[in-house]
């Protein structure tokens, strides 16, 4: 490594005696800059004022008004100089064993020996040292100190080498919705809260023989003997930050692959606890769950489904449905637009729907790539309604909160507008709300610089992500989407229509435009069209159409508006 | 004059001393006026005279260090000696090997002139 990166470092050389210094400095120039010192008391303060620069120090045993020990206890109790390698010279054996408990690394004997060892020693202790400090940093998590997962999953597996215990756990911790914490108490709060968790987690696997490490962001793992009270260990790691965990949306989650499998990977064993421990995200009711079978077929469908997608992109399984969206506040139901849907017609698994397969591609960020899809094929249709019937239809198509990290998500949206020749205006973006609140900065510059192209935004599931009042007045939007678990139970009077009304009152106020989605009854309609919501879809007024039914709804529209215009005539 | 050939009459280890310098000769020569330097040997019989045996040690402990590091084997190996015995606190007459080691010095630096 010394030779590997090309810097000089700089070595002190404490010896008192001229002659020897020479020497020494002799020896060393070549590779390094040399600093000296000649008493114990200006060794000090030259170690103190170079500690950031010393790579290593040679010191002289034998020094008049503080010897060479006073030395080494002195950067032996600092946290900061300990870290310095020290070579001590000296002629006595018998002080080698104090020497190396006060820290020192190695020894030069007196008269030198070849000039080489004492190079090569020197060499030795640095890369020794700088290695170490390159292994602890990659090794350990800087903010816990835990394993860092690929060590984690490293260590995991010497365990099993080298001890057969029979029976594991492979256990998965986080902290749902965590980013509140940070956002609402502050960065430190949430540091605090990670360390904490941290210090419990490696007091658990070192009270049951197991190894903890940091999976991610918020995500701790554990690799125990089996036997521990899943509760118990759930309450120990809790222990202290009841205040900040105990609410119905922060709190910690666990999830146990069970006495382990050891044919499969450390991975995926763990990928296994994730698995359960995100079978339970978003239920306060319930924080810890084990993997079992259910879990398994579903990962295995999951799997399977992660493999095909590339291949049912190609091959152009994915089939774009639209959903009718009618204006209703004029004097008749007029088609306004549609909101692409994506089914996957599977060739073995048959027609799968969208709740199978885009939570998971969210997941894993294959989502990009099928939304993409999913932009181009209604571009091309939308074209193509224009052409053939000379009415615009706008459609909606989903940005997911992946797509809005990818590089240049506007230009390449623009791109694909552009490429099938329609203007942004016909294609409208729905973001889902809960978007916002997790990332709102960027996604805030990302929506204004898609709205500056002229895209439309539309807040999907309007209701259900947390954005305070504030925020919804600061945002870049043109459509507010009520969320369906809203409509679905609404009745005259009943509270989910006062919250209907209310975010009804929120948009118009904002002088944005409400889409109500999932009316399906000829009541939820009437409420709705007198709450004065602006756009409806359901079924109600239609399922989600292949694009030959959905023309004989612009067919439908077409002849009202030919007769509206023979009427004015006439 | 001082030279190799000078060092290897007068008895010391040229060859591990010019090692020890990469064998820049140049460099080792450089470094053996300041080794006999004669106020350092005399420093020490003082010490010895007065009997101040820890300070003694220390002034003869580097001395013997220099030495070694030289190769200067004759006025090295008495100082060696004296300096084990004085390591040990030993309470004894001390002229004869102060004498000798001051002697080779005296040697030497004849022989360089």
């Amino acid at each position: 490594m010394v030779s590997q990166l090309n810097v000089r470092r700089t070595i002190l050389i404490v010896e008192d005696e001229p002659i020897n210094r020479k020497m020494l400095e002799n020896i060393v120039k070549d590779s390094y800059d040399v600093i000296f010192a000649t008493d114990g008391l200006k060794t000090i303060d030259v170690i103190r004022e170079n500690s950031d620069v010393i790579s290593l120090i040679l010191l002289d045993l034998m020094m008049p008004d503080m010897d060479g020990y006073e030395v080494l206890e002195f950067m032996h109790n600092d946290k900061i100089l300990k870290q310095i390698p020290v070579i001590v010279c000296t002629t006595e054996r018998e002080s080698e064993v104090r020497c190396f408990k006060l820290g020192a690394v190695d020894f030069i004997s007196k008269p030198f020996s070849h000039p080489m060892v004492i190079r090569a020693r020197i060499d030795r202790a640095i890369e020794l040292r700088e290695g170490r400090g390159l292994i602890h940093a990659t090794q350990n998590d800087a903010l816990t100190g835990l394993l860092t997962h690929d060590f984690f999953m490293e260590y995991s597996h010497f365990r099993d080498m080298h001890y057969a215990t029979p029976g594991m756990d492979a256990i998965v911790f986080n902290v749902n919705r965590f980013h509140l914490i940070n956002e609402l108490q502050g960065r430190r709060a949430g540091d605090d809260v990670l360390i904490k968790i941290g210090d419990s987690i490696k007091h658990i696997a070192r009270d049951r023989g197991g190894i903890s490490g940091r999976g991610g962001a918020d995500e701790f793992l554990l690799y125990i003997p089996s036997g521990s009270d899943y509760d118990e260990l759930l309450k120990e790691i809790g222990r202290g930050l009841e205040d900040i965990l105990n609410n119905s949306r922060v709190y910690l989650r666990m999830g146990i692959y069970r006495n382990v499998n050891t044919d499969i990977s450390v991975e995926h064993r763990f990928d296994k606890a994730r698995v359960a421990c995100n079978s339970i995200r978003g239920n306060y009711n319930i924080q810890s769950a084990i993997y079992d079978e259910d879990m398994h077929d579903k990962e295995a469908l999951n799997e399977r489904l992660i493999n095909d997608m590339a291949r049912g992109i190609k091959e152009r399984q994915f089939t774009v449905y639209y959903q009718p969206k009618y204006a209703i506040q004029g004097d008749r139901d007029s088609l306004y637009g549609a909101e692409a849907l994506v089914r996957w017609e599977h060739p073995e698994l048959g027609l799968l729907r969208p709740d199978k397969f885009v939570p998971l591609f969210e997941d894993n960020g294959l989502i990009h790539q099928l939304d993409h899809y999913v932009w181009d094929e209604v571009s091309k249709q939308v074209g193509e309604w224009m052409v053939n019937y000379d009415l615009k239809i706008p459609v909606s198509v989903n940005v997911s909160r992946v797509d809005i990290g990818a590089p240049n998500l506007e230009e390449e949206i623009f791109t694909t507008v552009q490429n099938n020749w329609i203007s942004p205006g016909m294609l409208n973006l729905e973001i889902t709300e809960s978007a916002y609140t997790e990332n709102s900065d960027q996604i805030i510059n990302v929506v204004k610089s898609l709205r500056e192209r002229g895209f439309a935004i539309e807040m999907d599931d309007f209701g259900t992500g947390y954005s305070s009042l504030n925020m919804i007045t600061s945002l870049p939007i043109d459509i507010l989407k009520l969320d369906m678990q809203f409509v679905k139970n609404i009745h005259e009077g009943n509270k989910d229509m006062k919250m209907v009304e209310l975010m009804i009152d929120i948009a118009r106020s904002l002088k944005v435009k409400v889409v109500a989605e999932g009316v399906e009854t000829k009541e939820q309609y009437d409420l709705l069209k007198a709450a004065g919501c602006d756009v409806i879809q359901g079924f109600y007024f239609s399922m989600p159409c292949v694009p030959k039914e959905f023309e004989k709804l612009i067919e439908k529209e077409n002849g009202e508006l030919q007769r509206e215009v023979e009427e004015a005539l006439q | 004059m001082l030279s190799i050939d000078i060092l290897n009459e007068f008895g010391a280890d040229t060859k591990e001393g010019l090692a020890r310098c990469l064998d820049d000769e140049e460099f080792y020569l450089d470094l053996i006026p300041e080794a006999l330097e004669r106020g350092r040997y005399e420093e020490l019989k003082k010490l010895l005279d007065e009997n101040n045996i820890p300070a003694a040690f220390e002034a003869a402990h580097a001395l013997k260090g220099v030495l070694g590091n030289l190769a200067l084997t004759p006025i090295y190996e008495p100082a060696s000696e004296m300096t084990e015995l004085l390591r040990a606190g030993k309470e004894m007459d001390y002229t004869e090997l102060i004498d000798k080691v001051i002697a080779e010095r005296d040697r030497l630096s004849e022989m360089i002139g």
